[in-house]
């Protein structure tokens, strides 16, 4: 039981960092049908701009967190107006768009080897890390933070998504976007919405993930890929479906990790997903797109 | 077999014959194993641009076609005694099989579905090669004999002019599928594959066709790569290659008859020039990409193209049309 326990927990924690960035890219991909291949960076940057605030300045943790904000927001505009609409107004195609965020995140890559260097650094963590017992089960206030924050974020979307007209704009946007212009939805600010609150999401989950995974500046392309997988398994077309994707690939890793074979367990969950791809090809809970095909 | 020796051969002839001569103008073996790099990307790109540039399905996956060539070819003669000469058709064959194999179900996808999956095949492959140590070497990886028959044994040099001749015939195999039968149904699917398939295109034999060949590419690439680096390990399959991949496709030019060469000399040749701004070179190298992407669309090819069809026909420059608009409008008039 207490095994079991700390490979949940360990599990969900991972897991709920992978919902996130799937989350954040299917929120994206409703918007524009665009895959943000630069995703991770913003967690990379996320958590290289948490021990900067918080390590090399000393600052409070409030205000650290409002820059931090402030400069994954800024990334996510850059990423919007130097690389998105460029080529949306040259009509390239999605694939290419993909690209396209490509190279802007080995463009970030590169200023945050400037910055940071390549070593790994060490990250200061908000909440304490040492192990407690909520009942039966063993974990810490770092693990549950992650976890709730994940709860929240779900939480906040599904408000958005569902219980405001803005909402109802991003939901028809993603439905048919000639459509949803044709009723007055001004789609450029539904993407902008989108890249900034995906970037948000990201870069909190960045800050709060640090302590766990070490601050290094090569994080972002694994979480990219793990969060693709997420929002793949799951089904892009919808975020809740990508972050319960996310779940049960951190879940799934852990477990495998812990009762089977801790060396295979990468592979493993890449064969698992490719099996559900040759049987569900759009994700396991992606009924809504493939219905719009 | 006239369309062989139609437009863009003479260009080809050119590339040969400059790089046939190239090695007596290099002073050095490094500088000898850069040039050779270049036709293995050169290969590893042709089969890319079939498959994407032409066909429009992005694969993930040709870097891990381009591991399992170099790991068949390096472990038929490393754990079977295999000569070389034959070791090198099985495992091209071998990663036909396997491209076969999974380019069935996973054709289904597409776009970034197709991007995913194919992705994730290429994770569990390198994933598989990191950790399977008794059987692929672990990180080490494997070793590879240059080849030998009887006192003679195939020189750098050698090595660099068979790989001239290799890409050549790739090159020539690439150009004629574009501009032949196949080439037209690829892009017709690439436009619009329910035009394609009312227009009386089969379109999953041909995606699995150009799947299977744009594999076989990668895989000679591969072997060609394992025979310059004498070894093969995990790193032929990661990351970085398909990165290098992209932007060869993006410099060069996407769905261009010359870009996959174009790209690959840039590509290989770029950082070697941006190694001396060292910590700038990765910044320098995405701005470099996306710089391409935005403002030259087409690649150096395109430009290239251009170049050529303003001082041949001031009028009209070719863009690459769309078949089945010129049908339906043929139609349609």
């Amino acid at each position: 039981m207490d095994k079991f326990s700390v490979l949940l927990f360990s599990g969900l924690t991972n897991g709920s960092v992978y919902g996130l960035v799937g989350l954040s890219l299917s929120l994206i991909y409703g918007a524009n049908r665009v895959i943000n291949f630069a995703q991770g960076e913003f967690v990379m940057i996320g958590t290289m701009s948490a021990i900067l605030f918080m390590a090399t300045y000393n600052l409070p943790l409030p205000v650290a967190l409002v820059l931090t904000l402030g400069v994954v927001l800024a990334m996510a505009l850059a990423l919007e107006f130097a690389v998105y609409l460029p080529l949306r107004k040259r009509d390239a195609p999605p694939l290419t768009i993909m690209i396209g965020t490509m190279a802007f995140a080995i463009t970030t890559m590169g200023v945050a080897l400037l910055i940071w260097g390549p070593n790994q650094l060490s990250v200061p963590n908000i909440l304490p890390m040492e192990p407690m017992t909520v009942g039966p089960l063993i974990t810490n206030w770092q693990q549950l933070a992650i976890i709730s924050s994940f709860v929240a974020f779900l939480g906040l979307t599904w408000f958005i998504l569902y219980r405001t007209s803005f909402g109802l704009a991003i939901r028809a946007t993603g439905v048919d976007p000639k459509v949803a212009l044709l009723m007055g939805i001004r789609s450029d600010r539904i993407v902008r919405f989108a890249f900034l609150f995906s970037a948000t999401v990201s870069g909190l989950a960045g800050v709060l993930i640090g302590p766990l995974l070490g601050g290094q500046i090569s994080i972002g392309l694994a979480l990219t890929v793990k969060g693709f997988m997420a929002a793949i398994l799951g089904g892009l077309g919808s975020p809740f479906a990508a972050a319960a994707g996310g779940l049960a690939i951190g879940v799934a890793e852990a477990m495998i990790a812990g009762y089977g074979n801790s060396l295979y367990a990468e592979p493993i969950i890449f064969l698992i997903i490719l099996m559900v791809l040759f049987v569900r090809p759009y994700g396991l809970l992606g009924d809504f797109e493939a219905a719009r095909r | 077999m006239r369309s062989l020796f139609r437009n863009g051969n003479l260009a080809i002839v050119l590339i040969v014959v400059v790089a046939l001569i190239l090695p007596a103008l290099l002073s050095s073996g490094y500088q000898l194993r850069m040039v050779s790099i270049i036709w293995v990307f050169a290969l590893l790109a042709m089969g890319f641009n079939l498959l994407y540039g032409i066909t429009g399905q992005i694969s993930m996956a040709q870097q891990a076609f381009f591991a399992i060539g170099a790991y068949g070819f390096a472990m038929l003669q490393a754990k079977l005694g295999w000569s070389p000469f034959v070791a090198l058709p099985v495992a091209v064959v071998i990663v036909a099989c396997v491209a076969a194999v999974i380019g069935l179900p996973l054709l289904r996808l597409r776009t970034h579905y197709l991007a995913m999956a194919t992705l994730a095949f290429s994770l569990m492959m390198v994933g598989l090669t990191n950790r399977w140590v008794d059987f692929t070497g672990g990180s080490a990886g494997i070793q590879i004999r240059t080849i030998t028959v009887g006192d003679w044994s195939m020189s750098r040099a050698e090595l660099y002019y068979t790989l001239v001749i290799v890409a050549a015939i790739g090159l020539v195999i690439h150009n004629f599928i574009i501009s032949g039968h196949l080439g037209r149904a690829m892009q017709a699917v690439r436009d619009d594959e329910t035009g394609a398939e009312s227009l009386g295109v089969n379109v999953t034999a041909v995606k699995l066709r150009v799947f299977v060949l744009a594999a076989v590419y990668a895989a000679v690439g591969g072997i060609g790569y394992g025979l310059i680096s004498r070894q093969v390990n995990p790193s032929f399959g990661e990351f970085p290659v398909i990165v290098s991949l992209l932007t060869i496709a993006v410099v060069g030019g996407l769905g261009t008859r010359f870009g996959p060469v174009i790209g690959a000399i840039v590509v290989v040749l770029a950082p070697q020039a941006l190694a001396r701004f060292g910590e700038f070179e990765t910044l320098i190298y995405g701005l470099c990409l996306g710089v391409f992407l935005i403002f030259l669309p087409n690649g150096l090819s395109g430009v290239m193209e251009r170049l050529g069809a303003r001082m041949l026909r001031p009028s009209s420059a070719p863009g690459r049309r769309s078949v089945t608009k010129n049908i339906v409008e043929g139609g349609a008039r």
